[in-house]
Protein backbone atom coordinates (compact mmCIF):
# COMPACT_ATOMS: atom_id res chain seq x y z
CA UNK A 1 0.00 0.00 0.00
CA UNK A 2 1.77 3.20 -1.28
CA UNK A 3 2.27 5.83 1.26
CA UNK A 4 -0.67 8.55 1.43
CA UNK A 5 1.46 11.30 2.91
CA UNK A 6 -1.68 14.32 1.81
CA UNK A 7 -3.08 12.94 5.32
CA UNK A 8 0.03 14.28 6.51
CA UNK A 9 -0.44 17.82 6.37
CA UNK A 10 -4.16 17.55 7.25
CA UNK A 11 -4.17 16.04 10.59
CA UNK A 12 -0.37 16.53 11.33
CA UNK A 13 -0.15 12.93 12.48
CA UNK A 14 1.54 9.78 11.04
CA UNK A 15 0.08 6.83 9.90
CA UNK A 16 0.60 5.12 13.25
CA UNK A 17 -0.50 8.56 15.42
CA UNK A 18 3.32 10.32 15.86
CA UNK A 19 3.83 13.71 15.39
CA UNK A 20 6.76 14.74 13.58
CA UNK A 21 9.18 14.65 16.06
CA UNK A 22 8.15 11.94 17.94
CA UNK A 23 10.09 8.40 18.56
CA UNK A 24 8.66 5.15 18.23
CA UNK A 25 8.60 2.90 21.23
CA UNK A 26 11.63 1.72 22.39
CA UNK A 27 12.59 -1.10 24.55
CA UNK A 28 15.31 -2.39 25.47
CA UNK A 29 17.49 -5.26 27.21
CA UNK A 30 20.97 -5.84 28.05
CA UNK A 31 22.15 -9.25 28.76
CA UNK A 32 20.11 -11.41 27.76
CA UNK A 33 22.27 -14.22 26.85
CA UNK A 34 24.40 -15.41 29.40
CA UNK A 35 27.10 -17.30 27.39
CA UNK A 36 27.80 -14.72 25.00
CA UNK A 37 30.75 -12.10 26.58
CA UNK A 38 28.22 -9.78 26.13
CA UNK A 39 24.06 -9.09 24.75
CA UNK A 40 21.49 -7.28 24.15
CA UNK A 41 17.98 -6.62 22.54
CA UNK A 42 16.87 -4.13 21.14
CA UNK A 43 13.51 -2.99 19.79
CA UNK A 44 12.77 0.49 17.65
CA UNK A 45 8.83 0.26 17.41
CA UNK A 46 8.85 -3.30 15.00
CA UNK A 47 12.37 -3.17 14.50
CA UNK A 48 14.00 -5.90 16.24
CA UNK A 49 17.30 -6.98 17.16
CA UNK A 50 19.16 -9.25 18.95
CA UNK A 51 23.16 -8.87 19.45
CA UNK A 52 25.88 -10.96 20.83
CA UNK A 53 29.52 -9.73 21.65
CA UNK A 54 32.58 -11.89 22.13
CA UNK A 55 36.12 -10.67 22.91
CA UNK A 56 38.29 -9.44 22.89
CA UNK A 57 39.87 -12.97 22.10
CA UNK A 58 42.65 -14.34 19.95
CA UNK A 59 42.75 -13.78 16.16
CA UNK A 60 40.98 -16.65 14.59
CA UNK A 61 43.51 -16.55 11.46
CA UNK A 62 47.18 -15.64 10.82
CA UNK A 63 49.20 -14.70 13.69
CA UNK A 64 51.93 -12.28 12.28
CA UNK A 65 49.69 -11.22 9.09
CA UNK A 66 48.10 -8.22 11.09
CA UNK A 67 50.99 -6.10 12.75
CA UNK A 68 48.05 -3.25 14.13
CA UNK A 69 48.60 -3.07 17.64
CA UNK A 70 44.48 -2.31 17.85
CA UNK A 71 42.04 -4.80 17.99
CA UNK A 72 39.94 -5.66 15.19
CA UNK A 73 36.15 -5.33 15.42
CA UNK A 74 34.50 -7.54 13.08
CA UNK A 75 30.78 -7.31 12.54
CA UNK A 76 28.36 -10.30 11.07
CA UNK A 77 24.54 -9.59 10.02
CA UNK A 78 21.98 -12.11 9.88
CA UNK A 79 18.63 -10.69 8.79
CA UNK A 80 15.85 -13.64 9.48
CA UNK A 81 13.89 -14.53 6.25
CA UNK A 82 10.59 -14.02 8.57
CA UNK A 83 11.74 -10.51 9.17
CA UNK A 84 10.24 -8.20 6.63
CA UNK A 85 6.65 -8.81 4.99
CA UNK A 86 7.82 -11.28 2.60
CA UNK A 87 9.80 -14.59 3.38
CA UNK A 88 13.25 -14.07 1.63
CA UNK A 89 16.20 -15.61 2.49
CA UNK A 90 19.32 -13.58 2.31
CA UNK A 91 22.50 -14.28 0.78
CA UNK A 92 25.10 -13.59 3.72
CA UNK A 93 27.38 -11.93 1.30
CA UNK A 94 24.67 -9.24 -0.31
CA UNK A 95 26.41 -6.75 -0.78
CA UNK A 96 24.12 -4.21 0.87
CA UNK A 97 24.66 -6.53 4.05
CA UNK A 98 28.57 -6.08 3.70
CA UNK A 99 28.20 -2.27 3.80
CA UNK A 100 25.97 -2.16 6.83
CA UNK A 101 28.66 -4.78 8.47
CA UNK A 102 31.59 -2.17 7.16
CA UNK A 103 30.01 0.77 8.81
CA UNK A 104 28.85 -0.68 12.04
CA UNK A 105 32.66 -1.95 12.70
CA UNK A 106 34.09 1.00 11.39
CA UNK A 107 31.91 3.13 13.92
CA UNK A 108 32.97 0.84 16.63
CA UNK A 109 36.51 0.90 15.93
CA UNK A 110 36.52 4.43 16.66
CA UNK A 111 34.88 4.40 20.00
CA UNK A 112 36.14 1.59 21.48
CA UNK A 113 39.86 1.92 22.98
CA UNK A 114 41.25 -0.32 20.46
CA UNK A 115 44.53 0.45 21.75
CA UNK A 116 43.94 -1.45 25.12
CA UNK A 117 43.44 -4.87 23.24
CA UNK A 118 46.63 -5.33 20.72
CA UNK A 119 46.20 -8.32 17.80
CA UNK A 120 42.40 -9.23 18.96
CA UNK A 121 39.43 -9.46 17.56
CA UNK A 122 36.00 -7.63 19.19
CA UNK A 123 33.35 -10.01 17.27
CA UNK A 124 29.73 -8.72 17.16
CA UNK A 125 27.05 -10.87 15.77
CA UNK A 126 23.72 -9.00 14.97
CA UNK A 127 20.37 -11.35 14.15
CA UNK A 128 17.51 -8.92 12.71
CA UNK A 129 14.39 -10.53 14.26
CA UNK A 130 12.11 -8.41 12.27
CA UNK A 131 12.26 -5.16 10.23
CA UNK A 132 10.60 -1.88 9.89
CA UNK A 133 12.44 0.76 8.93
CA UNK A 134 15.66 2.10 10.37
CA UNK A 135 17.66 -1.03 10.25
CA UNK A 136 21.33 0.46 10.68
CA UNK A 137 20.21 2.66 13.89
CA UNK A 138 18.75 -0.28 15.53
CA UNK A 139 21.88 -2.29 14.78
CA UNK A 140 24.05 0.81 15.97
CA UNK A 141 21.70 1.31 19.73
CA UNK A 142 21.78 -2.69 20.04
CA UNK A 143 25.84 -2.80 19.37
CA UNK A 144 26.33 -0.32 22.18
CA UNK A 145 24.43 -2.01 24.70
CA UNK A 146 25.95 -5.60 23.93
CA UNK A 147 29.23 -3.72 23.91
CA UNK A 148 28.38 -2.28 27.08
CA UNK A 149 27.35 -5.53 28.39
CA UNK A 150 30.49 -7.14 27.05
CA UNK A 151 32.41 -4.68 29.63
CA UNK A 152 34.38 -3.06 26.81
CA UNK A 153 35.76 0.17 27.25
CA UNK A 154 34.33 3.26 24.97
CA UNK A 155 34.21 6.68 24.36
CA UNK A 156 30.72 7.05 24.79
CA UNK A 157 27.48 5.41 23.36
CA UNK A 158 26.95 5.39 19.55
CA UNK A 159 23.21 6.73 19.81
CA UNK A 160 21.57 6.75 15.89
CA UNK A 161 18.34 7.03 14.81
CA UNK A 162 16.99 8.36 11.30
CA UNK A 163 14.96 10.99 9.63
CA UNK A 164 13.24 12.07 6.45
CA UNK A 165 11.76 14.58 4.61
CA UNK A 166 8.16 14.47 4.06
CA UNK A 167 8.10 16.53 0.82
CA UNK A 168 9.40 15.09 -2.36
CA UNK A 169 11.54 17.85 -4.28
CA UNK A 170 9.35 19.48 -5.77
CA UNK A 171 7.61 20.96 -3.72
CA UNK A 172 7.64 24.42 -1.69
CA UNK A 173 10.09 24.50 1.68
CA UNK A 174 7.09 25.46 3.42
CA UNK A 175 5.73 22.38 3.25
CA UNK A 176 8.49 20.08 3.99
CA UNK A 177 8.86 19.01 7.57
CA UNK A 178 11.61 16.54 8.44
CA UNK A 179 10.67 13.64 10.29
CA UNK A 180 11.81 11.68 12.88
CA UNK A 181 11.99 8.17 13.11
CA UNK A 182 10.86 6.66 10.02
CA UNK A 183 9.09 3.40 9.92
CA UNK A 184 9.47 0.61 7.50
CA UNK A 185 6.56 2.14 4.87
CA UNK A 186 8.03 5.83 5.38
CA UNK A 187 11.51 4.92 4.41
CA UNK A 188 10.20 3.28 1.14
CA UNK A 189 8.30 6.11 -0.13
CA UNK A 190 10.33 9.24 1.40
CA UNK A 191 13.77 10.26 1.41
CA UNK A 192 15.19 9.12 4.78
CA UNK A 193 19.25 9.31 6.19
CA UNK A 194 20.35 7.69 9.31
CA UNK A 195 22.78 9.46 11.76
CA UNK A 196 24.13 7.96 14.61
CA UNK A 197 25.77 10.27 17.39
CA UNK A 198 28.77 10.13 19.83
CA UNK A 199 31.08 12.08 21.96
CA UNK A 200 28.61 14.86 22.20
CA UNK A 201 25.34 16.43 21.01
CA UNK A 202 26.56 17.67 17.99
CA UNK A 203 29.25 15.25 16.98
CA UNK A 204 28.26 12.79 13.77
CA UNK A 205 29.54 9.59 14.02
CA UNK A 206 27.87 7.77 11.41
CA UNK A 207 25.84 9.33 8.49
CA UNK A 208 24.77 7.27 5.63
CA UNK A 209 21.99 8.74 3.25
CA UNK A 210 20.77 6.54 0.31
CA UNK A 211 18.05 9.16 -0.97
CA UNK A 212 17.81 11.72 -3.25
CA UNK A 213 16.86 14.73 -1.67
CA UNK A 214 17.42 18.99 -2.19
CA UNK A 215 19.73 20.49 -0.44
CA UNK A 216 17.91 23.06 1.20
CA UNK A 217 16.39 19.98 3.45
CA UNK A 218 19.51 18.69 5.14
CA UNK A 219 19.72 21.27 7.69
CA UNK A 220 16.72 20.96 9.11
CA UNK A 221 16.81 16.20 8.10
CA UNK A 222 20.13 16.73 10.24
CA UNK A 223 19.05 18.91 13.26
CA UNK A 224 16.15 17.02 13.61
CA UNK A 225 18.22 13.61 13.48
CA UNK A 226 20.88 14.93 15.69
CA UNK A 227 17.83 16.05 18.65
CA UNK A 228 16.84 12.62 18.05
CA UNK A 229 19.71 10.52 18.57
CA UNK A 230 20.25 12.82 22.32
CA UNK A 231 16.98 11.49 23.15
CA UNK A 232 18.26 7.89 22.24
CA UNK A 233 21.37 8.23 24.50
CA UNK A 234 19.40 9.20 27.23
CA UNK A 235 17.36 6.37 26.91
CA UNK A 236 20.44 3.83 26.35
CA UNK A 237 22.03 5.25 29.06
CA UNK A 238 18.61 4.66 31.55
CA UNK A 239 18.47 1.11 30.50
CA UNK A 240 22.01 0.41 31.32
CA UNK A 241 22.17 2.19 34.60
CA UNK A 242 18.76 0.17 34.99
CA UNK A 243 20.71 -3.16 34.57
CA UNK A 244 23.37 -1.94 36.78
CA UNK A 245 21.18 -0.87 39.44
CA UNK A 246 19.32 -4.27 39.29
CA UNK A 247 23.13 -6.27 39.65
CA UNK A 248 23.84 -4.17 42.36
CA UNK A 249 21.24 -4.67 44.22
CA UNK A 250 20.99 -8.62 43.33
CA UNK A 251 24.55 -8.53 45.04
CA UNK A 252 24.36 -6.42 48.07
CA UNK A 253 20.93 -8.21 49.54
CA UNK B 1 50.97 -7.96 -0.30
CA UNK B 2 47.71 -7.82 2.32
CA UNK B 3 47.67 -4.40 3.15
CA UNK B 4 48.93 -1.27 1.80
CA UNK B 5 51.72 -0.20 4.31
CA UNK B 6 50.81 2.83 6.14
CA UNK B 7 53.22 5.72 5.22
CA UNK B 8 55.83 6.34 8.29
CA UNK B 9 55.11 8.42 11.05
CA UNK B 10 57.65 11.38 9.93
CA UNK B 11 55.46 11.62 7.07
CA UNK B 12 52.13 11.28 8.36
CA UNK B 13 53.60 14.02 10.94
CA UNK B 14 54.67 16.34 7.90
CA UNK B 15 51.62 16.12 6.56
CA UNK B 16 49.40 16.88 9.31
CA UNK B 17 51.48 19.89 10.30
CA UNK B 18 51.29 21.46 6.75
CA UNK B 19 47.55 20.92 6.65
CA UNK B 20 47.67 23.18 9.60
CA UNK B 21 49.28 25.64 7.97
CA UNK B 22 47.05 25.37 5.23
CA UNK B 23 49.71 24.04 2.62
CA UNK B 24 49.85 20.50 0.54
CA UNK B 25 52.59 18.94 -0.12
CA UNK B 26 52.07 19.78 -3.83
CA UNK B 27 51.23 23.47 -2.69
CA UNK B 28 47.71 23.28 -3.58
CA UNK B 29 44.47 25.11 -1.51
CA UNK B 30 42.85 22.95 0.65
CA UNK B 31 40.16 22.55 -2.03
CA UNK B 32 41.22 22.34 -5.37
CA UNK B 33 41.21 19.40 -7.53
CA UNK B 34 44.46 17.97 -9.36
CA UNK B 35 44.59 18.50 -12.93
CA UNK B 36 41.35 15.83 -14.71
CA UNK B 37 41.94 14.56 -17.93
CA UNK B 38 39.01 13.16 -19.59
CA UNK B 39 39.37 11.18 -23.01
CA UNK B 40 36.96 9.07 -24.80
CA UNK B 41 38.42 6.56 -27.48
CA UNK B 42 39.77 7.77 -30.94
CA UNK B 43 37.95 5.25 -32.65
CA UNK B 44 35.13 6.40 -34.05
CA UNK B 45 32.73 3.36 -33.60
CA UNK B 46 33.69 3.13 -30.13
CA UNK B 47 30.95 4.86 -27.32
CA UNK B 48 30.76 4.49 -24.16
CA UNK B 49 34.59 4.20 -22.96
CA UNK B 50 36.37 7.13 -21.01
CA UNK B 51 39.57 6.94 -19.58
CA UNK B 52 39.95 9.81 -16.35
CA UNK B 53 42.93 10.53 -14.48
CA UNK B 54 42.86 12.97 -11.43
CA UNK B 55 46.57 13.33 -11.09
CA UNK B 56 47.40 9.94 -10.98
CA UNK B 57 44.17 8.52 -10.49
CA UNK B 58 43.56 6.34 -13.44
CA UNK B 59 40.33 4.50 -13.69
CA UNK B 60 39.28 3.27 -17.19
CA UNK B 61 35.33 2.35 -17.73
CA UNK B 62 33.80 0.98 -20.55
CA UNK B 63 30.15 0.24 -20.87
CA UNK B 64 28.81 -2.75 -23.62
CA UNK B 65 24.78 -3.72 -24.01
CA UNK B 66 23.30 -6.72 -24.76
CA UNK B 67 19.64 -7.88 -25.53
CA UNK B 68 18.51 -9.93 -22.54
CA UNK B 69 15.00 -10.89 -20.66
CA UNK B 70 14.26 -8.49 -17.92
CA UNK B 71 13.61 -9.72 -14.19
CA UNK B 72 10.28 -11.12 -13.52
CA UNK B 73 9.30 -8.29 -11.05
CA UNK B 74 10.55 -5.73 -12.96
CA UNK B 75 9.01 -6.23 -16.37
CA UNK B 76 9.65 -2.41 -17.58
CA UNK B 77 12.78 -1.92 -17.00
CA UNK B 78 15.79 -3.02 -18.33
CA UNK B 79 19.03 -4.26 -16.54
CA UNK B 80 21.60 -2.27 -15.88
CA UNK B 81 24.79 -3.67 -13.80
CA UNK B 82 28.09 -2.09 -12.48
CA UNK B 83 31.69 -3.88 -11.72
CA UNK B 84 34.39 -2.69 -10.35
CA UNK B 85 37.72 -4.68 -10.91
CA UNK B 86 40.72 -3.32 -8.35
CA UNK B 87 43.37 -5.42 -9.60
CA UNK B 88 47.20 -5.39 -8.89
CA UNK B 89 47.93 -3.11 -11.77
CA UNK B 90 46.09 -0.17 -9.14
CA UNK B 91 47.47 -0.93 -6.39
CA UNK B 92 49.86 -4.17 -4.90
CA UNK B 93 47.60 -4.89 -2.13
CA UNK B 94 44.54 -5.58 -4.69
CA UNK B 95 44.00 -9.35 -5.73
CA UNK B 96 42.02 -10.31 -8.21
CA UNK B 97 39.01 -12.16 -6.60
CA UNK B 98 39.61 -11.14 -3.45
CA UNK B 99 36.82 -8.73 -1.93
CA UNK B 100 38.62 -5.86 -0.57
CA UNK B 101 37.08 -3.28 2.12
CA UNK B 102 38.01 -0.89 -0.72
CA UNK B 103 36.05 -2.70 -3.54
CA UNK B 104 32.69 -3.32 -1.38
CA UNK B 105 32.88 0.82 -0.69
CA UNK B 106 33.92 1.64 -4.41
CA UNK B 107 31.15 -0.45 -6.12
CA UNK B 108 28.26 -0.15 -3.19
CA UNK B 109 28.75 3.62 -3.43
CA UNK B 110 28.85 3.90 -7.17
CA UNK B 111 25.15 1.42 -7.59
CA UNK B 112 23.63 3.80 -4.80
CA UNK B 113 24.80 7.18 -6.74
CA UNK B 114 24.06 5.98 -10.24
CA UNK B 115 21.82 3.32 -10.11
CA UNK B 116 19.68 3.52 -7.01
CA UNK B 117 19.22 7.58 -7.35
CA UNK B 118 18.03 6.83 -10.93
CA UNK B 119 20.12 8.81 -12.70
CA UNK B 120 19.94 6.37 -15.52
CA UNK B 121 16.56 5.87 -16.87
CA UNK B 122 16.17 2.08 -17.12
CA UNK B 123 12.83 2.32 -18.31
CA UNK B 124 14.28 3.29 -22.42
CA UNK B 125 16.14 0.07 -22.14
CA UNK B 126 12.85 -1.90 -22.33
CA UNK B 127 11.90 -3.37 -25.93
CA UNK B 128 8.86 -5.46 -24.92
CA UNK B 129 7.80 -5.39 -21.45
CA UNK B 130 8.30 -8.85 -19.43
CA UNK B 131 10.09 -10.46 -22.64
CA UNK B 132 13.24 -8.40 -24.24
CA UNK B 133 15.11 -5.41 -22.49
CA UNK B 134 18.69 -4.30 -22.85
CA UNK B 135 21.27 -5.17 -20.34
CA UNK B 136 24.02 -2.43 -19.84
CA UNK B 137 26.95 -3.53 -17.98
CA UNK B 138 29.44 -0.87 -16.69
CA UNK B 139 33.13 -2.70 -16.52
CA UNK B 140 35.34 -0.42 -14.58
CA UNK B 141 39.17 -0.90 -13.98
CA UNK B 142 41.15 1.31 -11.52
CA UNK B 143 44.32 1.27 -13.53
CA UNK B 144 46.12 3.09 -10.64
CA UNK B 145 45.49 4.36 -7.15
CA UNK B 146 46.89 7.84 -5.63
CA UNK B 147 44.05 8.48 -3.79
CA UNK B 148 40.35 9.77 -4.46
CA UNK B 149 39.00 7.13 -5.82
CA UNK B 150 35.23 7.86 -5.62
CA UNK B 151 35.51 10.61 -7.49
CA UNK B 152 37.38 9.43 -10.53
CA UNK B 153 35.49 6.37 -10.72
CA UNK B 154 32.10 8.46 -10.94
CA UNK B 155 33.38 10.68 -13.29
CA UNK B 156 34.63 7.88 -15.75
CA UNK B 157 31.36 5.93 -14.99
CA UNK B 158 29.14 9.09 -15.40
CA UNK B 159 31.09 10.75 -18.24
CA UNK B 160 30.86 6.88 -19.98
CA UNK B 161 27.18 6.83 -19.46
CA UNK B 162 26.77 10.33 -21.45
CA UNK B 163 29.37 8.98 -24.61
CA UNK B 164 27.42 5.36 -24.63
CA UNK B 165 25.30 4.76 -27.36
CA UNK B 166 23.19 1.62 -27.59
CA UNK B 167 22.34 0.46 -30.89
CA UNK B 168 18.25 1.46 -32.40
CA UNK B 169 15.47 -0.80 -32.19
CA UNK B 170 12.26 -1.22 -33.90
CA UNK B 171 9.47 -3.42 -32.88
CA UNK B 172 6.60 -4.68 -34.98
CA UNK B 173 3.92 -6.31 -33.05
CA UNK B 174 6.23 -9.62 -32.07
CA UNK B 175 9.27 -8.76 -33.96
CA UNK B 176 12.27 -7.26 -33.17
CA UNK B 177 15.02 -5.93 -35.02
CA UNK B 178 18.28 -4.89 -33.52
CA UNK B 179 20.21 -2.79 -35.78
CA UNK B 180 23.84 -2.67 -36.43
CA UNK B 181 25.55 0.76 -36.05
CA UNK B 182 26.51 0.56 -39.30
CA UNK B 183 22.71 0.21 -40.50
CA UNK B 184 21.24 2.95 -38.15
CA UNK B 185 22.94 5.74 -36.19
CA UNK B 186 23.07 4.18 -32.55
CA UNK B 187 20.59 6.05 -29.76
CA UNK B 188 22.50 7.59 -26.66
CA UNK B 189 21.37 6.66 -23.43
CA UNK B 190 18.44 9.12 -21.21
CA UNK B 191 20.28 10.28 -17.94
CA UNK B 192 17.80 12.08 -16.02
CA UNK B 193 20.53 13.51 -13.92
CA UNK B 194 24.09 13.62 -13.98
CA UNK B 195 25.77 12.81 -10.34
CA UNK B 196 28.95 13.12 -9.33
CA UNK B 197 30.86 12.07 -5.99
CA UNK B 198 32.97 14.79 -3.93
CA UNK B 199 35.37 13.03 -1.11
CA UNK B 200 36.04 15.80 1.89
CA UNK B 201 38.47 14.25 3.61
CA UNK B 202 38.75 15.70 7.71
CA UNK B 203 42.02 15.96 9.32
CA UNK B 204 42.43 17.23 12.95
CA UNK B 205 43.30 20.66 13.92
CA UNK B 206 45.19 20.59 16.58
CA UNK B 207 46.73 17.57 18.31
CA UNK B 208 44.19 15.41 19.60
CA UNK B 209 41.23 17.63 19.63
CA UNK B 210 38.29 17.47 17.91
CA UNK B 211 37.30 21.04 17.60
CA UNK B 212 37.77 22.06 14.11
CA UNK B 213 38.44 19.45 11.78
CA UNK B 214 40.24 20.69 8.68
CA UNK B 215 38.53 19.69 5.11
CA UNK B 216 40.33 18.70 2.18
CA UNK B 217 39.48 17.79 -1.27
CA UNK B 218 40.99 15.38 -3.73
CA UNK B 219 43.17 13.62 -1.64
CA UNK B 220 46.21 11.89 -2.72
CA UNK B 221 47.09 8.61 -1.39
CA UNK B 222 49.47 9.50 1.28
CA UNK B 223 46.74 12.24 2.47
CA UNK B 224 44.29 9.83 2.40
CA UNK B 225 46.28 7.36 4.82
CA UNK B 226 46.54 10.33 7.14
CA UNK B 227 43.12 11.22 7.62
CA UNK B 228 40.96 11.02 10.55
CA UNK B 229 37.84 10.92 8.62
CA UNK B 230 35.66 11.34 5.39
CA UNK B 231 32.39 11.77 3.91
CA UNK B 232 31.62 11.19 -0.07
CA UNK B 233 28.69 13.28 -1.19
CA UNK B 234 27.38 12.47 -4.48
CA UNK B 235 24.90 15.39 -5.94
CA UNK B 236 24.66 16.83 -9.22
CA UNK B 237 24.65 20.14 -10.02
CA UNK B 238 21.35 21.28 -8.95
CA UNK B 239 22.00 20.70 -5.55
CA UNK B 240 19.81 17.73 -5.16
CA UNK B 241 22.49 15.41 -3.03
CA UNK B 242 21.97 11.55 -4.07
CA UNK B 243 23.75 9.96 -1.26
CA UNK B 244 25.62 10.66 1.91
CA UNK B 245 27.75 8.38 3.36
CA UNK B 246 30.38 8.82 6.32
CA UNK B 247 31.44 5.32 7.59
CA UNK B 248 31.93 6.02 10.94
CA UNK B 249 35.26 7.95 11.46
CA UNK B 250 36.17 10.94 13.67
CA UNK B 251 33.20 13.05 15.21
CA UNK B 252 31.84 16.05 12.69
CA UNK B 253 30.02 18.20 13.97
CA UNK B 254 26.11 18.93 12.30
CA UNK B 255 27.61 22.13 10.52
CA UNK B 256 30.44 20.96 8.86
CA UNK B 257 28.64 18.43 6.99
CA UNK B 258 26.56 21.55 5.86
CA UNK B 259 29.26 23.14 4.97
CA UNK B 260 31.03 20.24 3.14
CA UNK B 261 28.12 19.92 0.69
CA UNK B 262 28.26 22.70 -0.08
CA UNK B 263 31.30 22.96 -1.66
CA UNK B 264 30.77 19.82 -3.20
CA UNK B 265 27.94 21.42 -4.96
CA UNK B 266 30.86 24.02 -6.38
CA UNK B 267 32.57 21.24 -7.22
CA UNK B 268 30.01 18.75 -9.07
CA UNK B 269 29.22 22.22 -11.42
CA UNK B 270 32.69 22.03 -12.22
CA UNK B 271 33.02 18.20 -13.00
CA UNK B 272 29.72 19.03 -14.67
CA UNK B 273 31.08 21.50 -17.26
CA UNK B 274 34.07 19.43 -17.72
CA UNK B 275 31.99 16.51 -18.76
CA UNK B 276 29.95 18.82 -21.14
CA UNK B 277 32.85 20.53 -22.67
CA UNK B 278 34.51 17.12 -23.69
CA UNK B 279 31.97 15.30 -24.78
CA UNK B 280 30.90 18.72 -27.10
CA UNK B 281 34.67 18.41 -28.42
CA UNK B 282 34.44 14.64 -28.79
CA UNK B 283 31.14 15.25 -31.01
CA UNK B 284 32.61 17.54 -33.18
CA UNK B 285 35.57 15.32 -33.14
CA UNK B 286 33.65 12.38 -34.30
CA UNK B 287 31.40 15.20 -36.88
CA UNK B 288 34.75 15.48 -38.72
CA UNK B 289 36.09 12.07 -39.03
CA UNK B 290 31.99 10.25 -39.56
CA UNK B 291 31.53 13.11 -42.30
CA UNK B 292 34.94 11.70 -43.87
CA UNK B 293 34.03 8.58 -43.98
CA UNK B 294 31.01 9.26 -45.32
CA UNK B 295 32.33 9.92 -48.17
CA UNK B 296 34.17 7.24 -48.35
CA UNK B 297 31.80 4.68 -48.39
CA UNK B 298 30.37 6.11 -51.48
CA UNK B 299 31.30 4.41 -54.76
CA UNK B 300 32.38 7.54 -56.44
CA UNK B 301 36.28 8.59 -55.40
CA UNK B 302 37.38 11.33 -55.50
CA UNK B 303 39.60 12.22 -58.30
CA UNK B 304 41.98 14.97 -58.68
CA UNK B 305 42.21 15.76 -62.45
CA UNK B 306 45.05 17.83 -63.17
CA UNK B 307 46.10 16.36 -66.54
CA UNK B 308 43.86 16.46 -69.66
CA UNK B 309 42.86 13.25 -70.78
CA UNK B 310 44.63 13.02 -74.32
Amino acid sequence: MPLDSSIYTLSALRLDGRRWNELRRINGQISTQQAADGSSYFEMGNTKIVCTVNGPQEQKRGGGRDQSNEAKVEVEIGIAGFSGVDRKRRMRNDKRIQEMQYTISSAFQNTLFTHLYPHSTIAINLHVLSQDGSLLAACLNACTLALIDAGIPMSDYIAACTTGSMASYADKEDEADPLLDLNGLEEQELPFLTVGTSGGEDKVSVLIMETRVQMARLEAMISVGLDGCKQIRSILDGIVRAHGKKVLESKVS
Amino acid sequence: MPSEPLPPNPNREFILSALRQNTRLDSRALDAYRPISLRFPSDPDTYGQTDVRIGKTRVLCSISCDVGAPYPDRKFDGVFSITCELGPMGSPSWEIGRQDQTEIVLSRLLEKTVRRSGALDTESLCIVAGQKCFHLRADLHILDNDGNLLDTATLALVAALLHFKRPDVSVEGEEITVYDVREREPVKLTLTHTPFIITTSFYPSQHRSDHDLIAVLDTTLEEEQCRSGSLAISLNRHGEVCNLAKYGSCGLEGLSVLTAVNMALDKAKMFDRLVKERLDEDEKMRAEVFGRKGVDLSAENERVMERPVG
